[in-house]
């Protein structure tokens, strides 16, 4: 008997562990990767890689955001919006401005629309869900009205860098994650994040101030989506209006599946690097044993609602692990 | 601290991780490996098969003819769906490339995103054929099989309009146009432009209705013109796949009726699908331009071949694709893919 509760008393631990993700992940590869050796192949890690890299960059903002027990629906329409804007500020009609003047642009542009919605979250009192969706909708037919439906291509060598050289992309996605991680744990305004995350009245009475600390994390958000921008627009070559309108649900699935808790309070920036690792290494996986895709939606959509599953199961059995 | 003891909350915990677990090991064990060479010795070729989406029709019949067409020629075929998102379609093709594939059939999302996806197969040194949607001006070279919109457009609004002549009166007409960022749309709308020229006495167009390939907006749009002109006899959506939403706004505005019946609405599309079949057999549809599905997918495997075997192939080859209308139904229907979707 000794053994077997051996066993079962270390499953409960590594479930409860902050490396669970982590470990599946390990254990996916390890199931698939004598199936398919391509999938450990130098090409293919660096093809994981600069594909998840944009989703790692949206996903730290919208970590940020649910720590406070919010939501940001609006980053794909910011990733939009930068993209064609940016583009339009570098191409000859726009003016032509340098690479580096326009990623600016963007970037502040980005956390302009973070911070409204942050302003309308917090003055108007509305959910987080209904503000960031209507600033979805009109941020994304804004982008579309700006270019008529039409991609902008033709864009600098020096902005496509941006996204295509994998050292540059990398650098960037690695010093916003730790900016990040710096933020959360070795700061006050981290620690006050997760204080309005689990109650905000709460937060409040102790002295902090919620209302900042809720405009700051859209503010983040925002930032985080013109960034990713930055990357997809140069990987892709082109701006597009539409640019990551289906990235909605693996951002935001990839930050739950992490372990960032969807009822706020709870969240790490390296949750969410493996929630993104494991959720692109299962859609790479699947798709190199040749499954349909109708067979890959469906199991990651199996495998969000089981971290879903999970969190709630981890809230209602008061289950600690570390913030 | 911890109990020995199995818990609710164990069995919970350890249940998705087992089940994860095996799921992983099944799916690993359940991959067919391609053949690495033929009973006769020569190289088993693969290729890689990259669709933006499959959430029309058309698309899941251009699908099907191409594994039709591949698995005829004994070539294995790796198959990969996007949803509609270009980033993931990069990746995609990238992985095909990983695996070493002979070639690559793509269906981009749109006419520029897909240039760094020709460039990294031109890198590679694997051809690659793009079905159905060809690529805006560059130096990374492909192959595109298209259907040749603008003349099977002409020619099917052409009909058409002969159709509005024995009517003896003047017509209204109506456009539903597709996404004007998609080369194909714009092929439609100029093909439909060229048919009306000259025919100015007999057609006036009062309502030219943006889709951007979307049902909701285009029977907003269709409802909306026929509000504001319900005079409107003569419509053309530049993809059939639109038919249910203007179907629906005829119904609520009273005016879905047969070829014979009075007050019939001229109408007629592009692309062969199911629902257009069935309107045709039916009798209240005049015309449709149908894209020869299985024309495009024996050129893309053809294509392919060509270019693996160093011959020369043309950057464009044109699916003159054909109308049907009334008068060659029976004749015609065969070729029709939608038909043939429909008689499975």
């Amino acid at each position: 008997m000794k053994p077997l509760s051996k066993a079962n008393n270390l499953l409960l631990r590594w479930t409860q562990s902050e490396y669970l993700v982590l470990g599946l992940t390990i254990l996916l590869v390890l199931a698939v990767a004598p199936f398919t050796p391509e999938l450990i192949s130098t090409g293919n890690l660096r093809n994981i890689l600069s594909y998840m890299l944009p989703l790692f960059i949206i996903a730290t903002g919208m970590t940020l955001v649910m720590i406070t027990g919010g939501i940001d629906l609006s980053v794909t329409s910011i990733i939009a919006l930068t993209s064609v804007i940016g583009a339009r500020l570098m191409s000859h009609d726009g003016g032509g401005l340098p690479s580096s003047g326009a990623v600016l642009v963007m970037l502040t542009l980005g956390a302009s629309v973070g911070a409204l919605n942050g302003a309308a979250i917090t003055m108007l009192q509305l959910p987080a869900f209904i503000v960031t969706l209507a600033s979805m909708m009109f941020v994304s037919g804004f982008a579309v009205w700006l270019t008529q439906s039409k991609n902008i291509y033709g864009l600098p060598e020096s902005f496509l860098a941006l996204g295509q050289r994998l050292p540059i992309a990398l650098a960037l996605t690695a010093a916003l994650a730790l900016a990040a991680h710096l933020i959360l744990h070795r700061t006050v305004a981290g620690r006050w994040l997760y204080a309005v995350g689990i109650n905000p009245t709460a937060a409040h009475i102790s002295g902090a101030p919620v209302r900042t600390i809720t405009v700051s994390a859209y503010v983040a958000s925002g930032f985080c989506a013109a960034l990713a921008s930055v990357l997809l627009t140069g990987r892709l070559e082109t701006a597009s209006p539409v640019l990551g309108r289906e990235l909605l649900l693996d951002i935001i699935g990839a930050t739950a599946l992490g372990g960032t808790s969807l009822f706020g309070g709870r969240g790490k920036i390296a949750w969410t690097l493996f929630g993104v690792l494991f959720l692109t290494v299962l859609d790479n996986a699947l798709n190199l044993l040749n499954l349909s895709q109708f067979s890959i939606t469906l199991t990651k959509g199996l495998v969000i609602l089981l971290a879903a599953v999970l969190d709630a199961l981890r809230v209602r059995f008061h289950i600690h692990t570390p913030a | 601290m911890h109990s020995t003891h199995s818990s609710p909350l164990h069995r919970w915990l350890a249940l998705p991780l087992v089940l994860f677990a095996a799921a992983a090991f099944l799916m690993g064990c359940s991959k067919s490996e391609p053949p690495q060479s033929t009973p006769g010795g020569t190289k088993q070729l693969t290729v890689g098969v990259a669709f933006e989406t499959l959430q029309t029709e058309y698309w899941v019949a251009g699908f099907e003819a191409i594994k039709a067409e591949l698995k005829q020629r004994n070539i294995t075929m790796l198959d990969a769906v996007a949803d509609q998102d270009a980033s993931r379609q990069l990746q995609q093709v990238k992985t095909f490339i990983t695996r070493g594939v002979d070639g690559i059939i793509l269906v981009p999302k749109d006419a520029k995103t897909c240039i760094p996806m020709i460039r990294a197969a031109n890198e590679a040194k694997i051809p690659i054929v793009l079905f159905n949607r060809p690529a805006d001006k560059t130096d990374a070279v492909s192959t595109a099989v298209v259907a040749d919109n603008r003349t099977l457009t002409r020619d099917t609004v052409g009909y058409m309009i002969e159709q509005a002549r024995k009517t003896n009166s003047k017509h209204k007409a109506m456009i539903v146009l597709g996404d004007l960022g998609d080369i194909n749309a714009i092929g439609r709308r100029d093909g439909f432009e060229d048919a009306l020229k000259g025919s100015e006495s007999i057609i006036e167009v009062v309502a030219r209705v943006p889709s951007e390939w979307n049902q909701e907006k285009a029977q907003a749009g269709v409802v909306n013109a026929l509000q504001a002109n319900p005079d409107i006899s003569f419509i053309f959506t530049s993809s059939d796949f639109l038919l249910p939403s203007i179907t629906s706004a005829l119904k609520a505005a009273g005016r879905y009726k047969r070829i014979n019946e009075p007050g019939h609405v001229i109408l007629g599309g592009f692309d062969g699908d199911r629902t257009a079949y069935q309107m045709l057999k039916d009798g209240y549809m005049d015309a449709t331009g149908v894209q020869d599905v299985y024309f495009e997918a024996q050129q893309s495997v053809q294509a392919l071949l060509d270019r693996q075997a160093g011959q020369p192939v043309r950057e464009v080859i044109l699916d003159p694709g054909f109308v049907i209308h009334q008068g060659n139904l029976k004749e015609k229907a065969a070729r029709m893919w939608g038909a043939n979707i429909r008689s499975k």
